[in-house]
């Protein structure tokens, strides 16, 4: 046998190990030789074997277990690959020591083969890949009636006095066992699921072709869970109230593990008593303490944490609708019904299959019709000009006048918008005009004060006659002294708002009437002696 | 013209309420409250007009407002939608797909809809088998930026409304969005006649066809119909689209025309206010308000002014202009108008953003078209290119001896 591998520096028996020096596992090579399915068939028809008790194969035999579609029409290309996996250590070659027949069979290579550990190791790893990404993982609703059936059987060990530990033992272990299955398969169910709603796989004809089974069985298991879920928690509680492994259930676990010590203990002393110190029964006690607890958080709820389940249930309950809706969008894909929601799928088809983003462009324009209006623009100028002079329908573009551009817009790049100008009104002619007005004013204001000082004190009746302006000032400088006017008072001084004049009045007694003329009319009153002084002196600022 | 038996609206109003339309082909009471009413207040001779001159539906209810404008020439690609926000950027392939099948997903949807709930349908929609190489997972932050941008898009459309959150947030995995849908501005986000998952064409040309053909160009069979959906045509690209060149028309358009060019430009500047500039090659409706389009020009602005002076550039020169003649003329340019560009425009290196940015302005307005000369990427100036050779105002400094 040792002849048979390869030569390097694995030593014999050491092939399909890993080699240390390139990371390889040579019993892996056969899935990336060329015709890794006919190798994977061959291995297949070892394990197969190997189901039945069957060790050693020779290659008649194997060439007769191949699936039809693969087996060669003569045995030869079967010898070739057995010799071949022997080589990377899948398969242990043996020579033949059987009694032939034919001078044929004599002269042939004759061997017998078996698969090797690593050979196996291969198998199963392989197996438990395509499971993974295969497999629809499958809830058992047969392993919730079982869990509860090994469950009652405990209880009633735990009602014993003196419980039989073998049956102990193998009651917990066909229980773990069965739970672990349960578990496994409802993890890979959940996430095979979770595929299917997620349609990865597209495989939609096996999709659909599955789904009722699939929403039938989800909707059985949902109520079996609901049903077995509450009578197993029945039963945990009975079997360990409190959670802790110290019920009924404490004293079972702890037989199991002496058991399982007893076992594992070299040279063990039959005795019970040292066993329960050894750290082996430890271990087994804490291991089954451990599946215990497992066990009961997946079907019991405790307030801060819900039972595993109860969880599974809520996940296999919310699936449903999103399987529902699964079908309904491959239903309306494959309808290609004319509603909107086709529609717009078609579309999203048919800008997927455009071939440039010009065409998407033109499409979206086209289906969708959203664009605004785009023209060409025209300033007031130029239409006015073309109002006068009407360009002749025929003139080419390029003979007719060109667009007038702001000049400023075209040295600068930015304008006020045409038309928004703001304009900006020259006020300096009014600005002007109402300086001269005040300038005139003032010097009327400043002729009649003049014109109304007196020289001197005079009657009120000697006034001359006033103009209207100096009438005007006159009247209001007479009004400020009045206001100063008393029942006994005889003289009084006041100066005018604006502090250019100043008037001194003082009665005369007995002094009759006086009378002021003016072209507005004849203003008439008790005489008074009266002196107006300009205080500007006669001259303005002006 | 109008023939309504509702009293005769005003004049003024009725042309404002027609270029809002225009602008605007889908309108929501909630939001567009002045221009809403002002359409629906004229909602009977609008739906006449357009009814009569362009075939386009015009539908009015209570909530929306809704021109379905179909495109007098389909092949016009210078219409992208756009992201909102201030890149404005065209959208792609990736946002086309989205956005429909958003749509799709909506259209399916309650009244209420969370960002996050959108975008798992959305990857549900993706995940068709036709679509398989959009690959949409949203793992990535561009995912959701390409998802947030159809949202945005949507949200200004009217056709959904935000309730709680911000996209911001969904962008970051930080948060969701809450959205009402509008139904009836979902219903009419489609314009063709025919629902594109009745068209069967494989072509993207034919499917383009398919999509805008009209029910009375559909039979052919009287010279009177024959003539309304000519007349349908070219009032729909006389309406919408910057200049109408003679020779893109059919024999059978371009004899239309030249008979009744009179009467289609009349009606179009009774409802409008839009004044005819026709030439030897074809006819403008030139806007005197210049607020009647999505693209400005002149317009203010580095890029506005850039554009301005290369297509001066571009109308005085003979024949088409190699894209690397147009790099160095606005190199000189920006050191010309050194002290009124942006700072951007000024770098060294980044004349071929501005001279393309320009020529997409210029090449949306039918102002220019590409070329080639000697093999390489040129721009030709089309004949409405004219318009803009002007003469440089009196320069002092003999700098612009350039031709």
């Amino acid at each position: 046998m040792a002849s048979t591998l390869p030569s390097g520096p694995s030593g014999p028996g050491a092939s399909g190990q890993p080699d240390a020096s390139t990371g390889h596992y040579t019993a892996f090579a056969h899935l990336n030789a060329p015709n890794s399915a006919f190798y994977r068939a061959v291995m297949e028809v070892f394990v197969q074997a190997k189901e039945q008790f069957r060790v050693h194969l020779r290659p008649e035999e194997v060439h007769g277990g191949l699936p039809e579609e693969l087996r060669p029409a003569t045995s030869d290309p079967v010898a070739d690959a057995l010799d071949k996996l022997a080589l990377w250590g899948n398969l242990r070659q043996d020579p033949d020591t059987e009694r032939v027949t034919a001078v044929e069979d004599f002269y042939r290579r004759r061997h017998i083969y078996q698969l090797t550990r690593e050979g196996e190791a291969v198998e199963r790893a392989l197996t438990a890949y395509d499971e993974a990404l295969g497999r629809r993982g499958a809830l058992q609703a047969v392993a919730l009636a079982d869990i509860a059936t090994q469950l009652r059987a405990l209880l009633e060990l735990a009602g014993q006095g003196d419980p039989d530990p073998a049956v102990t033992h193998l009651t917990l272990r066909g229980l773990v066992e069965r739970f672990t299955g349960l578990a496994d398969n409802a993890r890979a169910f959940m996430s095979s699921l979770q595929r299917t709603i997620d349609l990865h796989d597209a495989d939609v004809d096996a999709f659909l072709a599955y789904k009722d089974r699939l929403i039938s069985y989800l909707e059985r298991f949902i109520a079996d869970l609901i049903t077995r879920g509450a009578e197993i928690a029945g039963v945990l509680d009975e079997l360990d109230a409190d959670g802790t492994g110290s019920g009924p259930v404490g004293r079972l676990l702890r037989m199991a593990a002496l058991r399982e010590a007893a076992d594992a203990a070299p040279g063990g002393q039959g005795g019970a008593d040292p066993l329960e110190d050894s750290s082996q029964f430890y271990e087994a006690l804490e291991t089954w303490g451990r599946r215990w607890e497992g066990l009961r958080s997946w079907f019991v709820s405790t307030p801060d944490r819900p039972a595993q389940s109860q969880r599974l249930r809520v996940s296999a309950r919310s699936a449903i609708p999103q399987l529902l809706r699964v079908v309904s969008v491959i239903n309306e894909r494959r309808a290609g019904r004319s509603d909107r929601s086709a529609d717009f799928r078609t579309l999203a088809l048919w800008f997927a299959e455009a071939p440039d983003d010009d065409a998407r462009h033109r499409l979206w324009r086209t289906a969708f019709g959203l664009h605004p209006a785009r023209h060409l623009t025209v300033d007031a100028a130029t239409l006015e000009a073309r109002d006068h002079e009407q360009v002749p329908s025929g003139t080419p573009w390029a003979e007719a006048d060109p667009l007038t551009i702001s000049p400023r817009l075209r040295r600068t790049g930015s304008y006020e918008r045409r038309g928004r100008a703001r304009k900006v009104v020259d006020r300096s002619a009014e600005r002007r005009y109402l300086a001269e007005l005040a300038r005139k004013q003032a010097r009327e204001i400043a002729a009649a004060r003049a014109r109304l000082a007196t020289d001197g004190t005079v009657r009120l009746s000697e006034l001359a006659e006033l103009d209207p302006l100096s009438f005007g000032l006159f009247l209001q400088l007479l009004g400020d002294a009045l206001a100063r006017w008393g029942p006994r008072t005889t003289r009084t001084t006041a100066t005018s708002n604006d502090g250019t004049m100043e008037i001194h009045l003082s009665a005369i007694a007995g002094g009759g009437t006086a009378t002021v003329h003016t072209p507005g009319g004849t203003f008439t009153g008790p005489d008074h002696l009266v002196r107006i002084i300009d205080v500007t002196g006669g001259t303005t600022a002006w | 013209m109008v023939g309504s038996s509702t009293p005769a609206p005003d004049p003024k109003r009725l042309q404002r309420a027609a270029r809002v339309l225009l602008r605007r082909p889908l309108l929501r009471a909630s939001g567009d409250d002045a221009d809403f009413r002002l359409v629906r207040e004229h909602a009977a001779p609008l739906r006449d007009w357009f009814d009569r001159n362009t075939g386009w539906a015009l539908h009015v209810d209570a909530e929306t407002v809704r021109l379905r404008k179909v495109p007098g020439d389909p092949h016009d690609p210078t219409h992208p939608a756009r992201e909102e926000g201030r890149g404005r950027l065209a959208f792609d392939r990736r946002r086309y797909v989205l956005l429909c099948l958003s749509l799709a997903v909506l259209e399916r949807a309650e009244a209420q809809i969370a960002l996050g709930r959108l975008s798992e349908q959305v990857i549900l929609e993706a995940a068709a088998p036709e679509l398989e190489d959009i690959a949409f997972t949203l793992t990535t932050r561009d995912e959701r930026l390409d998802l947030v941008a159809v949202v945005r898009l949507l949200l200004r459309l009217g056709v959904l409304d935000r309730v709680a959150g911000d996209e911001d947030a969904f962008v970051r995995s930080s948060g969701d969005v809450l959205y009402d849908v509008d139904r009836r501005v979902l219903a009419g986000m489609l314009v063709g006649a025919r629902g594109p998952s009745t068209i069967t064409d494989n072509d993207p040309g034919a499917r383009l066809r398919s999509l805008a053909e009209d029910s009375v160009a559909h039979h052919l069979d009287s010279d009177d119909l024959r003539n309304t959906a000519v007349r349908h045509r070219l009032t729909r690209r006389l309406i919408d689209d910057p200049v109408l060149y003679y020779d893109a028309l059919t024999d059978a358009e371009r004899a239309y025309l030249t008979s009744q060019r009179g009467a289609l430009t009349r009606r179009i500047t009774e409802l409008t206010g839009l004044v005819p500039e026709v030439r030897a090659e074809g006819i403008a409706m030139v806007d005197p308000d210049d607020d009647l389009t999505d693209v400005r020009m002149p317009e203010q602005g580095t890029q506005g002014h850039a554009t301005l002076l290369l297509a001066e550039h571009l109308a005085a020169a003979e024949g088409p202009v190699t894209l690397d003649d147009l790099y160095a003329r606005t190199r000189e340019l920006a050191v010309e108008h050194a002290s009124y560009w942006s700072k951007s425009a000024r770098t060294p290196g980044n004349e071929p953003e501005l001279v393309a940015q320009a020529l997409d302005r210029l090449r949306a307005l039918g102002l220019v078209e590409p070329a080639t000369v000697d093999g390489r990427a040129a721009v030709a100036g089309r004949p409405a290119l004219a318009r803009y050779a002007v003469a440089a105002p009196t320069v002092t400094t003999p700098k612009g001896g350039t031709p």
